[in-house]
Parts: C-alpha cells; structure tokens; sequence
C-alpha cells in the first residue's frame, strides 16, 4: 500500500512506532536514517490529511453561509 | 280462504288483496305505540312553545349527544308545577307516555310531570361519568398519543369567527408561518353542540392530511362547556386515530374532554404554543447545533495537528543530527577509548621494554668486559667456557668492552 493510501490513524500509528524504535536507538546507523526518512514522510502524510479535513470544512462553512 | 278477524280489528294480516285502510293501520300504529307505556326521560329543552289562551305548551326535547328530538306536550300546570321559568337550554327529567295523533299521524309524548335538572344535580351527574370513564380507562397516560412535532396541518373544531379561533390561528402562525389549518366550526355550547363536534371530529379524524386535531372554545359559564364532559364526545376522541388536543376555556375549566385528549392546553393560545414548535427558536436551537458541530470537528483537528506536532519536534525527528551526534559521540568516545587504552598500552610497552632492556643490561656483560674480561665464542655462538670445548685452529670470536676481534686456536 502506498504511503498516499495510508489512511490518517495508520499513517499515525505507525508514526508513533518509528518515533519508538528511533528513541529506543539501538539500530543501525542505516536502519536509523531509514526510520527517521520514514518518520518524516508519515508526519507530512498526516499533515496532509489534517490539511485536507480542514479545508473540506472551511468549503462546507462557506457553502453554509451563501445558501 | 277469508282472514281469521280479531274482535272489531279487521283481517289479522294484511295482504295485497286485503289491504287494511288508513284507519285500521293507524289505529294499530296507535296500540303499538301505547305499548311503551310511561317511561323517565332526561333530554334538554331545545324550544318552548306556550300557545296563548290554550293550556297546552309545546316542548322541542333534544338529546343531548345525539341529533334526535321529541315534541313534548304538557299542561301549562304541570309545567308551572314541576319547572317554573323553565328556558330554552335547560336540561330536565320528565315522565311521560308516548301518544299517537291519528289525524295528522303525528307522535308525541304527554308529561304529566317536568322537573329541571339543577347544576348541581349536572355536576353529580359528570362526576359519575368521569369516575366511570376513568375506570375504563379512557383517561389512562400510556393511551395517550404523541404529539407529532411538527404538524403538516393541524385540525381545528370551534366556534365560527370565536376569540378561540382567531387565537389558535394567530398565535400557531407567529410561530411557523408555514402552518395549515383545516378549520371546521360547530356550535360551542347548548343543544346541538355535541353531534356537530363529534361530526367535525370525524371528519378531521379520517382527513390522513391532518395530523393533530385541536378542539378550541373561550371561556364560559359550567353550563356553557357542559357539551366538553359529554360522554359519547368523550368516546369519540378516545377513538379517534389522530391526536386530539382540548383547549377549552380558561385555565382552571378541566371538562372530561380534557382528561379523555391526548394533550390538555390550558387556553386555546396555549394551544397553539404546544402544536407548533417557535420558528425563531428552532433556526436558533439549529445555529447552535451547528456552531457545536464546528468546534467538535474543529477541535479534534486541532488536537491532532498538536500530537503530529507534537511528535514532529521530538529530538528523533526533528534533529536527525542528533542521530548522528549520537553516534558521533560514540565514535568520538570510542576512539578516545581506543587512544587512551592504546597510549596506556605502548607506555606499559615502553615500561616493559625498559624494564627488559634494564634487566637485559643488568646481565649483559658489558661491565665485566669493561672490567678487560672477554667473551670467546665459537663459530656457532656457543660461548666457550672449558679449552676442550674448542681444538687447535678453530675460529674464535672474542668480543672486548669495546668491538671484538677474530682468533684461531694455536693449541688447546
């Protein structure tokens, strides 16, 4: 599945897990910047999604008040 | 075959070739009727004819719930006697036997004694009704049907062009605007007034349009709302399907009606509170639901985009340097360690070798051969330490404080 498919909660929870596994360190050095390159490319994902949910509302408000 | 006669009655059965004539018919009419014989009877007067200079009076007696009524004659007296002032309206009691006019076949009924029924004799009469209506649960809650919140169009029985008309109508459209009425009138009190409700009622009841019926009328004197304790009134809005709603009188009025409806408004404006919700009140109660709905949706936006903040400024992601600081730091670490341990090494060497060198010196005999001795070696290295060890013309090496020379043996 790719990450554009994530949905929200399991772009989330698996951002929760590399933030984990990366605090837990431990790795190696390459698996640590594997993790940390994935740990940021889960936050945009949900940022995105946060993005997204907003401005669906904002349109739904803006709708709203010009009935 | 001739009919077998009763005494002076003609044939017994009349047949198509044997018809009785009039008299014969209406003289049997007359027996039949008489068979009732003197019976109570409890109607109200509907009108009251007294014909001058005859001492007959004519009554019109109607039933109080159905659309039936009986003419009435009886000597003024008897009138006088038992219901002085009696007026139209009144309800009273009288024992009477029915009474066949031949000539213009008409029937009536004779009182020979009229009494008028006094309110409080009306009351005690309701309160009967209401004990008898309560048992049988007429008034029972779980029977009560809900009102529907928003009705498409509302049923009203009341008086034609009354106060309560104009107050339901009014205040129900300042409410919603959008209401509809079906309004039908009838009479609001005295004779007559029940049948035309419970018409009206029937009427509404199986219009599938109207979904609450209100029965509405302003205030009035007991004997005025009598009509709204009336018991076959009562049955009908028990049966009905649609809801029913009593607004009948003032506040403190409760006819039966109002414990046999399915809502009691206390006044007919009451009423129209308690059919239609208040437009301004819903569009506010909606904008605050929205309003509620935003910041729920909002909020929980918000608080996620703090976690994921909040998780993007941890150290791990939001330095990944520090990875590598990290493990910088370890390298860093570890080859200090390995400096140090390996410096700690070399100069333990060093001590050992010192050490070694110092001990190797100790036995080197370099003092003694500064002291003029000498090592003789073989060839072979092998120090020479006995004359037989070596013969004649072997090569020796003989090492001196300072350098060393090469000997032969001369002789051993």
């Amino acid at each position: 599945m790719s990450d554009e498919d994530l949905s929200y909660e399991q772009a989330r929870t698996e951002l929760a897990t590399v933030v984990e596994r990366l605090e837990q360190g431990g790795g190696s050095l390459e698996d640590s910047l594997a993790l940390w390159e994935r740990g940021e490319k889960l936050a945009d994902v949900c940022q995105r999604w946060l993005e997204g949910a907003r401005d669906r509302i904002e349109a739904a408000r803006a709708a709203r008040t010009d009935q | 075959m001739t009919q077998p006669t009763e005494p002076d009655k003609g044939p017994v059965k009349s047949t198509p070739d044997e018809p009785w004539p009039v008299r014969v018919v209406s003289q049997k009419i007359g027996a039949w009727i008489a068979k009732l014989g003197w019976v109570w009877v409890d109607g109200q007067v509907a009108q009251i004819s007294r014909r001058p200079g005859s001492g007959v009076v004519f009554l019109t007696l109607r039933d109080p719930s159905a659309d039936l009524s009986l003419t009435v004659t009886a000597h003024r007296d008897v009138l006088d006697a038992g219901a002085p002032e009696l007026a139209e309206g009144a309800r009273v009691t009288l024992h009477a036997k029915p009474e066949f006019y031949p000539n213009r076949g008409t029937l009536s009924l004779r009182a020979d004694e009229i009494r008028q029924v006094g309110l409080g004799e009306l009351l005690a009469r309701l309160e009967k009704l209401k004990r008898l209506l309560a048992a049988e649960g007429l008034f029972a809650r779980e029977r009560k049907r809900r009102l529907p919140f928003l009705p498409g169009k509302i049923g009203l029985i009341t008086g034609k062009g009354s106060a309560a008309e104009r107050d339901v109508l009014m205040n129900a459209r300042r409410r919603w605007p959008a209401v509809e009425f079906r309004v039908l009138h009838a009479l609001v009190q005295g004779p007559g007034a029940v049948p035309q409700i419970i018409d009206a009622l029937k009427v509404l009841d199986h219009d599938d349009t109207v979904d609450v019926i209100v029965i509405a009328r302003g205030g009035g004197s007991v004997e005025d709302l009598l009509p709204f304790s009336d018991e076959a009134l009562c049955r009908a809005v028990f049966g009905a399907r649609t809801p029913v709603v009593s607004a009948i009188g003032h506040e403190t009025d409760t006819p039966l009606l109002d414990y046999v409806a399915d809502l009691r408004a206390s006044t007919p404006t009451d009423a129209a509170k308690r059919i239609v919700p208040d437009l301004a009140d819903e569009l506010r109660l909606m904008e605050h639901a929205r309003a509620r709905l935003d910041r729920a949706v909002l909020g929980m936006i918000d608080r996620e985009r703090q976690r994921i903040e909040a998780w993007r400024s941890r150290p791990v992601l939001a330095r990944p340097e520090s990875l590598i600081d990290q493990r910088a730091a370890e390298v860093t670490a570890l080859r200090d360690r390995a400096g140090r341990s390996f410096e700690h090494r070399v100069r333990r060497a060093d001590d050992d070798l010192r050490h070694t060198v110092a001990r190797l010196r100790a036995l080197s005999p370099a003092a003694t051969l500064q002291r003029g001795y000498a090592i003789v070696q073989r060839p072979d290295g092998h120090v020479v330490r006995a004359a037989d060890e070596v013969a004649a013309g072997d090569l020796l090496r003989i090492r001196l404080a300072d350098g060393e020379l090469q000997a032969a043996v001369k002789e051993s």
